[in-house]
Formats: structure tokens, C-alpha cells, sequence
């Protein structure tokens, strides 16, 4: 809650630096920002709070996702560069600020207690993404991508409050508890003779259509793989953590909260859109000739294997969501970064060039960029010693522990998908090494340098004793 | 069932009257409109039908039935019909709200308001149906099929929904020393002389200058405009679809004098009410404040007169300018502002008038804000110019 | 009751027209008076509230933008149909297969015998009781959805703003 206060404050701010002659604060003003709001966020660990009748609620789960929330955004702005140094096009105390504001939508995803906050939350998320999306004017593909989003988007939320509405008409109660226990009534009678039980159903599918819409679930997902890869890099680095975190994290409470008694309607359809998640990300990232757009579609991959624990509902989802946010997040971040650099390096006449030619030869002149973007594939892949590795491994273990048979199935196909993974995130770690290039070597500042050592360390790190943080989650 | 039926007539009777004042200082409008014109220019002015001309708003009207009624061949035939009615229509439906007086004793213990009807969003009311005038010029600049009607139409369209911004915001500020939406309760918490003008110089300042811009009165009467646009929105029209426009502007302009002085000027309040009420009874006393009311709504009509036929008109650039630049912020600090002239008083115990000096000193305070603005915005903006 | 039924009617065949009539102005004056008709049933929940603010935002702002941009882009030129038969035979499927999951639900509900007189208040909807509620149990929404219109608004500023250079994919 504090860093919700504290990070509406900080974006105004940010808008106000932008009147300073001086671009050059801005980046380590965000980046103090964002470490405040960590620091504020901590100050509640191990407390339960219900802040202002009931709206939001902070105990430890969520102060968890808000953390994982924060790290991805100060990451995020530490690989910005300023957003470019184009003193005349660019308003980067804008960009700051409303990344800033997204990250205030994000965290209210993440603590919602009461529907109008998870949907005033969703709406700033993507409001601000809208606008970021579009924010390289002069591109046509970015101008296509915002539109695309912002149609699109605002059909979903229109959906989901839709949904909303329907919930509150059958329960009586935005409160996620409220409608819990309306829930648990309407189950012991049965469920059909209850009088507003169909409305409850159609609500219930109604704001999971929102919801899968968010983390761009497979028959949801069609807008990303435009969206990402239109979108500027960084930003498409934000959407593809913080969103997606943060759109988990929603659907996790909500579902965990307000809806188990009525598991057997939902968690049927969710199986399926689980499955053919993981089934469209894997097989149709195989094909792309892009690694922006092949990372796009690993992301819809990456939202199925969440997905699966999501369902899993066994003691050990939260910290299994957690560990494998973080991981995914860490190497999606380094990911992005790397090809960031190397596209710009590599651009013809003004166009950032992001195909997986770009990278060829990159371990020659620049070993280090190679290694970065090495282990961050393998930890995408879930290579062992690598932090994806337990994030899949705990995953897997989730669907294998529960008792019904057809997540087993499920486990099958999620392995075999993250067998097809390993082809395509092979791509790029054999363009850098095996194939001949003529990359000069790329001057990386301090700031930039540092963050891939860190990201870098931390996928290592966690790869080695997850533990660390499996026993903090 | 007597009561109701009392209630009922009485309603039915109040309606008409409001009705045929309302049209008829619509009409005669437009006669002084030329009177003073005709004074503010050093001439005669219409003095030919009747006595002092003063038929000659009737032989205006015939005039315009007279005319031949044209449709133009490839307009879209029911919205141009329906563009001047609308106009009309939203005209009419504001003077609903108003307060035209207190309660009139009809015997029998029938108490009888002077309102069409007192709905607890009075104020609301107003300003919707305000919001909703676009719709006649709109729809009709665009069912004439051309070029100079569309734009005059687009401008007049641009031009009200950027000032009812900023309409919106100075009612706020009475809103917040009321307490209420309601046009009645807004009107009873000035009886004797509270004045909401003596509390809200700046509020009124704004009010008055969006009302000119709401009725496209000059200097805000970019919509027509020879020059530039032809006959704006109205080009295509003839006859009494024209005459609808053109009465419809002198409507609004008497309605929103009747809403400024019954948000600003104590509405049917008059001094030595007390007085009248005990030497002539309540009910005569009620009545004079329906002629106070109407007299003050109609000094505000001269006022748009007045106005127009000494000021000249903006340019369109300027007059969007003035709109969002420099009414909305003024209009912000006002709601601020009023917040302290409530607070002020509250919290130290002292009487009206220090809510009054509270309310002046605003002023001073205003125009130095904005003094210490435009020399920093107008260094920096020299900085750029010279950059460039 | 009788009243409800003519508005609800009516509603429903301007919000019909809404889709169905060719010209796009046309198209928005329906959608204007269907807000007008939506207005028409907060009153009859004695909702003046709402009433009001759905047709000075609605009719009143939004619409009027709605009409202004049509107006400038004068569509009646330039529409050609793109969609192919296969599109629209999966949209009518797609949207006739909600629509009849939606009828199948509803159908069941039992709409009971009508208001709860106990708890039945006639002034839930008036501005007092909803600016209590506004301003006491429902502050942070509040005051957070100001955040998503500073967002909207600042993004809006950045994006209108015109860049110099060459557009390029």
C-alpha cells in the first residue's frame, strides 16, 4: 500500500524532473524510486493489513509478487539508457513517469481485495502499456502494435467488467472474501437450483476471459506476438515481466480466493486453454525467423507452464509462481537487453535489425554479451544449473503431487513443450558462437554492464540453490 | 383529489406563463438587440412598424413564414428538420430547474412552488441539457451537406464543449458553498442579501464568460462568420427553420441570464423583502420575486447586448487558447480557493464578511499567480523562440 | 411497469439500429439516444444522479467527439467491405453461440416477487447517499482512478505530439 502511495508521488515527480534541462537524472531518480517503493513494500513483511474498508490486503504472498514486481521494473529501467539521446523526438521524464504509474496498476493486481481495485489496476497497467506501446511515433510497426493493444485490449477489460458485474449481481459483493463465501453457500445447494447461479457462472468465465487476455493464454493470445514485437524493446522487456506477473498473480487470487469451491467449472476449460497455451507458444516459436517475435511467442509459453501450477492448487503453488516469475523474469530481462544493444549495433538505415542473424558472431568480439545471452536461454530453456531449471522443476513437481490423473497428462505435454523449447532457444546461442560475423565490439556503460552481471549472477546463483529464495517465498 | 387537481392547474397555468415570457423576451430580444445597436452606434434603429418600431419583431416573424421553406437537394432530410428543432427544444427544456420565485399561497393551505419542478440535481440538469444544444448545430451543420456549414458546425461544437469545462468548474465552487445540487436549495442559501457574487467574484467572472461562449455570442460568435464560414452552421437554412436557430440563441441567452442570476445574484431575493411581506402579504412579496428574478435575468440579456456591439470578436486560435489555457487552471485555483474561503471562517469562528474579505483577497492573489506564471512561461518560451 | 417495458423496447431497438443503419452519423445519434433511454432507467430507479452524469459525460462530451471525428473523416467515401464470408460466417457463429449460452443461463434464474420492501430505500440512488458512499467506503478507487486518467491524459499529450524525421517500419 505504502508503495502504492509512494510510487503515484515518485511518477508525478518524474513528470516534474522532466522540466529540468538535465536528462541524465532521470535514470537514477527512477531507479531510486523504485528501490524506495521496495523498501516501503518490505516495512509490511510478516503483517496481514486491510487498507481503506477492505480494498486492498498485503500479507506476505503479495508482498512477495510486489517485490518480484519492483526488481523486474528496476532492472527494466537500469538496461533504459534514458530512453535514447535524441534530444529534440523523445520525453523521457514521460516514459519514466508512466512506467512509474503502471508499476502503481501492477501492485494493485497483486492486492486487490475488492474487484473495483483489480479492475481500476488492470485498466492503469494498460492504459500505460497502451501508451508506451505507441511511444515510437515515427515507427509504423509501433504505431500498428498500439492501436492493435489498445482495440484489443479495451474489448477484454470491457469483457471482464462485464464478468464484474455479473459476479457482483449474483453474490451481492465485490469483496474476493464476500464472494468466496456466496460462493461456498451457493455450492451447497445445488448448484442449478440456486437462482443466480447461472448469472455467477457467466461472470466467473466472463472475467477469466479478461484475465487470460492479460497474460496472453492461447486462444487469448493473438495480439502478442504483434504487440511484442512492434512495441520498443524495453518496453516489450516491461510487458513480457512485469505485466505478466503481475496478470498471474491476479488470476492466482482470484481463483485461489473467491473461486475453489466451484473448481470443477472452471478448471476444466482452464486445462485445455493450458494445454494449447503451451502447444501454440512452443511449436509456433519454432518457426520465427525473429528473436524478438520468437521471445514473444516463448512469453505465451511461458504463461502456459504458470498457468499449470495455477490449476495444480497444491500447498506449494505460491512459492512455485514466485520462483518461477522471478526466474522467468531475470532471463527474459537479460534476454532483452542483449538484443537490444546488438539489434542497434546492427541497424540498417535506422531500423533496429532483431532477427536471429543479427547475433551471428557475437562471441567473437563480444564474449560477454554472448555468455549473458547464453545463460539466459538455457534458464528459458530449464537447463539445470540455471534458475529456469527450478522454476520448471517445481512446476512439474506440482502437477505430478496432485492427485487427479489429468495432470499428469498435462506434466507429459509440458515436458515434451519444453523439449520443443530447447530447439528454438538453441537458435540464438548457435548464431552467437558457431556462426561468422562482423560484429564490432559494443561499448556497454557501467549502469547497463552492471545489470547483466547481475541478472547473469542471480539466474546462476538461483540455479545452483534456489533455496535462497524458495525458503523466503 | 381537490389538491392534486389545484396543484395540477396551477402547474399547467405556471408552465404556459414561463413559456410565453420566456418566447416573448425571446422576440423582443431581437427589437432592443437593434435599439441598442442602433444607440451604440449613433443611429436610429427600426422605427418604422408601429410606434418606436416596436411591431417590428412581428413583422420579423411574418416575414420568416413568409419564406420560401428549402430543403437542399442532397441534404439528409430528416436530420436538417431535425437540427433546428433540436436546437429549439434544448432552449426551452433548461428554464425547467429555475427557481422563478418562491411559494405562492393558493388557499386551502396549497402551497405553490414557482418551479417547474425541484429535482435534487437542479444544477445538473441545467448543465446537461446545456451539453446537449451541441447536438442541434451539429446535426444540422452536417445534414446541409456543405462545406461552410460543417465547419461553422465543427467550430461551434469545439468551441461549447471546451468551455463547459470550464462552466463546470466554476459551478463547483457553488456547489461547495451550498452544499447541494438543487437550484432551490442553491437560491434559499442566499436569501438576504447573501449573494453568491459577493462570494464568488472569480466563479461569476468565468461563468459569465463561458455563458457567452455556450450561446456563441460575441466575441465568442466564431461559428458564423462572413468572412471565413459564410452563415456557419445555419447557411442552408431559410424561413422559420432559420428563425428557429436564431430564436433558440436569444432563448439561451435569457435562460442563462435567469441560471446566473439565480446561482450568483440570490435569484428571486430583492432587498426589504421583510418589509413587503408584512405590509402586502407573502404572496405579493413572491411575486415581486418573480419580477426580480426576471428583471435581473433581463440585465443580463443587455449585458450580452452591451457586449456585443463594444467588444470585437477572438480569433478561433484565441479563443481555444483562452478556453484551456486560461480559463480551466483559473477556474482550479477558484475551487481551491473556495475551499479556504469555506474553511477560513469555519475554523476560526468569524462571521460572513470575513468569508466576503477572504473571497476579495482572492483576487490580488489570482492575478500575481498569474503574473509570476507568465514571466516564467513567457521567458522560457522567448528561450525557445530564440533556440529556434 | 407499463413504462418500463415501452423504454426497455426502445432501448433496445436504437441500440439494434446502432449496428444495423449504414450511415455512421445516423449510427451515433441512436447511440446518443440510447443513452438518453439508459438515462431514462436510472430515473425510474430514482437514480438522478447517474441520470445526469450519463448524459453530460455520455451524450453530452463523448458522443459529441464520436460525431465530430466521423464527421471529418466523412466515412460514406471510403468503406469498402473487407470483411469475407468465412470472417463474417465465424463471427455470427462466435457471437450466436454466446448469445445462446447467455439465453440458456438466464433463462433459469428465478427473478423472485420483485423489491425487498425491509430493505427497499428510495434514496440509495440520490448524490447524498452515493457521494457517502463515494468518499467514505470507496476512497481508494477513488482517488486511484485519477492515477489511470493522468496516465490517459499524459499519454495522450506524448502521442499527439508531432514528431519531426521520416515514419519508417
Amino acid at each position: 500500500m505504502n508503495a502504492i502511495i509512494a510510487l503515484s508521488l515518485f511518477g508525478i515527480t518524474n513528470l516534474f524532473l522532466g522540466f529540468l534541462n538535465n536528462r541524465k537524472i532521470l535514470l537514477p531518480a527512477t531507479l531510486l524510486f523504485v528501490l524506495i517503493a521496495f523498501g516501503l513494500n518490505l516495512a509490511d513483511w510478516n503483517h496481514e493489513y486491510y487498507w481503506f474498508h477492505n480494498m486492498l490486503k498485503t500479507n506476505n504472498l503479495s508482498i512477495n509478487f510486489t517485490s518480484i514486481i519492483l526488481v523486474a521494473t528496476a532492472l527494466v529501467v537500469a538496461i533504459s539508457r534514458g530512453f535514447g539521446n535524441d534530444e529534440e523526438h523523445t520525453h523521457p521524464a514521460e516514459y519514466y513517469g508512466i512506467l512509474l504509474f503502471s508499476v502503481v496498476g501492477a501492485i494493485m493486481m497483486v492486492t486487490f481485495q475488492s474487484l473495483f481495485m483489480l479492475f481500476v489496476g488492470i485498466e492503469i497497467l494498460s492504459v500505460a502499456m497502451y501508451v508506451l506501446t505507441g511511444s515510437d511515433k515515427r515507427n509504423l510497426r509501433s504505431n500498428e502494435a498500439a492501436l492493435k493493444y489498445f482495440l484489443m485490449g479495451s474489448f477484454a477489460t470491457g469483457i471482464m467488467l462485464f464478468g464484474i458485474a455479473l459476479v457482483y449481481g449474483a453474490t451481492g459483493s465485490f469483496d474476493i472474501n464476500g464472494i468466496g463465501n456466496m460462493v461456498n453457500q451457493a455450492k451447497l445447494q445445488d448448484i442449478m437450483l440456486n437462482p443466480y447461479g447461472p448469472i455467477l457462472y457467466g461472470g466467473i468465465i466472463l472475467i477469466f476471459v479478461g484475465l487470460l487476455f492479460k497474460i496472453s493464454a492461447a486462444p487469448f493470445h493473438f495480439w502478442t506476438p504483434d504487440v511484442y514485437d512492434g512495441a520498443p524493446s524495453i518496453f516489450t522487456a516491461f510487458m513480457s515481466t512485469v505485466v505478466k506477473t503481475a496478470g498471474v498473480a491476479a488470476t492466482y487470487r482470484l481463483l485461489s480466493i473467491s473461486f475453489p469451491a466451484v473448481y470443477g467449472l472452471w478448471g476444466n476449460p482452464l486445462v485445455y486453454i493450458t494445454c494449447l497455451t503451451l502447444f501454440i507458444g512452443n511449436i509456433t516459436a519454432v518457426y520465427q525467423q525473429s528473436f524478438k517475435r520468437m521471445l514473444a511467442y516463448s512469453s505465451i509459453s511461458h504463461a502456459g507452464y504458470l498457468l499449470i501450477t495455477v490449476l495444480a492448487k497444491t500447498p506449494t503453488t505460491n512459492s512455485s509462481i514466485l520462483f518461477y516469475s522471478l526466474a522467468y523474469s531475470i532471463a527474459t530481462i537479460s534476454a532483452f537487453a542483449v538484443l537490444m544493444v546488438v539489434s542497434e549495433a546492427q541497424s540498417k538505415s535506422g531500423k533496429p535489425d532483431e532477427s536471429f542473424t543479427a547475433l551471428n558472431g557475437l562471441a567473437t568480439n563480444n564474449p560477454f554479451l554472448a555468455f549473458v545471452l547464453t545463460v539466459s536461454m538455457l534458464s528459458l530453456a530449464g537447463i539445470p544449473l540455471t534458475a529456469g531449471f527450478f522454476g520448471k522443476f517445481f512446476i512439474f513437481a506440482d502437477a505430478f503431487s496432485n492427485v487427479s490423473s489429468l495432470f499428469k497428462t498435462i506434466a507429459v505435454v509440458a515436458i515434451l513443450m519444453s523439449t520443443v523449447g530447447i530447439y528454438y532457444y538453441f537458435k540464438p546461442i548457435i548464431a552467437a558462437y558457431l556462426k561468422k560475423g562482423d560484429l564490432e565490439k559494443i561499448e556497454l556503460s557501467p549502469i547497463y554492464k552492471l545489470t547483466l552481471i547481475i541478472t547473469t549472477a542471480l539466474t546462476i546463483l538461483l540455479g545452483i540453490a534456489p533455496d535462497l529464495v524458495k525458503n523466503i517465498f | 383529489m381537490e389538491l392534486t387537481s389545484t396543484v395540477f392547474t396551477a402547474k399547467a397555468i405556471y408552465v404556459g406563463v414561463i413559456f410565453a415570457i420566456t418566447l416573448g423576451v425571446a422576440a423582443y430580444s431581437t427589437y432592443f438587440e437593434r435599439i441598442f445597436a442602433a444607440f451604440f452606434q449613433d443611429r436610429v434603429g427600426p422605427d418604422r412598424a408601429g410606434p418606436f418600431g416596436i411591431l417590428q419583431p412581428l413583422a420579423d416573424a411574418v416575414k420568416m413564414f413568409m419564406k420560401e421553406d428549402f430543403i437542399p437537394a442532397n441534404s439528409s432530410k430528416w436530420l436538417f428538420i431535425l437540427g433546428p428543432c433540436l436546437s429549439m427544444f434544448t432552449a426551452l427544456m433548461t428554464s425547467a430547474v429555475i427557481p422563478f420565485g418562491d411559494t405562492i399561497d393558493l388557499g386551502n393551505g396549497v402551497k405553490f412552488d414557482l418551479q417547474g419542478i425541484d429535482v435534487n440535481i437542479g444544477i445538473l440538469w441545467v448543465f446537461g441539457i446545456v451539453s446537449l444544444g451541441v447536438y442541434g448545430i451539429l446535426v444540422g451543420g452536417w445534414a446541409s451537406n456543405n462545406k461552410y456549414s460543417l465547419l461553422g458546425a465543427i467550430r461551434a461544437a469545439s468551441q461549447n464543449i471546451s468551455y463547459e469545462l470550464a462552466m463546470g468548474l466554476s459551478i463547483i465552487s457553488i456547489l461547495m458553498m451550498t452544499g447541494s445540487l438543487s437550484t432551490k436549495a442553491i437560491v434559499e442559501a442566499q436569501q438576504n442579501g447573501h449573494w453568491n457574487i459577493l462570494y464568488q467574484p472569480v466563479g461569476f467572472i468565468l461563468f459569465i464568460i463561458c455563458a457567452f461562449a455556450e450561446c456563441n455570442r460575441t466575441p465568442f460568435d466564431l461559428p458564423e462568420c462572413e468572412t471565413e464560414l459564410i452563415g456557419g452552421y445555419h447557411t442552408e437554412y431559410s424561413s422559420m427553420k432559420l428563425g428557429f436557430y436564431l430564436f433558440a440563441e436569444y432563448i439561451n441567452m435569457f435562460v442563462s441570464g435567469a441560471v446566473m442570476a439565480t446561482l450568483y445574484f440570490g435569484g428571486y431575493d430583492y432587498p426589504f423583502y421583510e418589509t413587503v411581506v408584512n405590509s402586502f402579504g407573502e404572496n405579493v412579496a413572491n411575486l415581486i420575486g418573480f419580477g426580480a428574478l426576471i428583471g435581473k435575468a433581463l440585465f443580463f440579456v443587455f449585458v450580452f447586448m452591451w457586449v456585443r456591439w463594444t467588444l470585437p470578436r477572438f480569433r478561433y486560435d484565441q479563443l481555444m487558447n483562452l478556453g484551456w489555457t486560461g480559463l480551466i487552471p483559473i477556474a482550479m485555483f477558484n475551487v481551491v480557493w473556495t475551499g479556504l474561503i469555506i474553511l477560513l471562517p469555519a475554523e476560526f469562528n468569524l462571521s460572513s464578511w470575513a468569508s466576503i474579505g477572504v473571497a476579495i483577497a482572492g483576487i490580488p492573489v489570482l492575478i500575481v499567480g498569474l503574473f509570476i506564471y507568465h514571466s516564467i512561461a513567457g521567458g522560457k518560451k522567448k528561450k525557445t523562440a530564440l533556440a529556434r | 411497469m407499463q413504462f418500463w417495458y415501452f423504454l426497455t423496447a426502445l432501448t433496445l431497438i436504437s441500440a439494434l439500429m446502432v449496428v444495423l443503419s449504414k450511415n455512421p452519423i445516423h449510427s451515433v445519434l441512436y447511440l446518443v439516444f440510447t443513452f438518453f433511454c439508459i438515462s431514462g432507467h436510472y430515473v425510474l430507479l430514482n437514480a438522478q444522479f447517474l441520470m445526469a452524469v450519463n448524459i453530460i459525460v455520455y451524450a453530452g462530451a463523448i458522443m459529441v467527439l464520436f460525431l465530430f471525428v466521423i464527421m471529418m473523416l466523412d466515412l460514406r467515401r471510403n468503406s469498402p467491405d473487407s470483411k469475407t464470408n468465412l470472417t463474417k460466417l465465424a463471427g455470427a457463429v462466435v457471437g450466436g453461440t454466446v448469445l445462446v449460452i447467455f439465453i440458456a443461463a438466464t433463462r433459469k434464474i428465478n427473478l423472485g416477487t420483485g423489491a425487498d420492501n425491509a430493505f427497499y430505500n428510495s434514496q440509495t440512488g440520490m448524490v447524498e447517499n452515493l457521494g457517502q458512499i463515494l468518499y467514505r467506503n470507496y476512497l481508494l478507487p477513488f482517488e486511484l482512478v485519477s492515477i489511470l486518467f493522468f496516465v490517459a491524459m499524459v499519454g495522450a499529450v506524448m502521442l499527439g505530439k508531432r514528431e519531426a524525421g521520416e515514419r519508417n517500419f
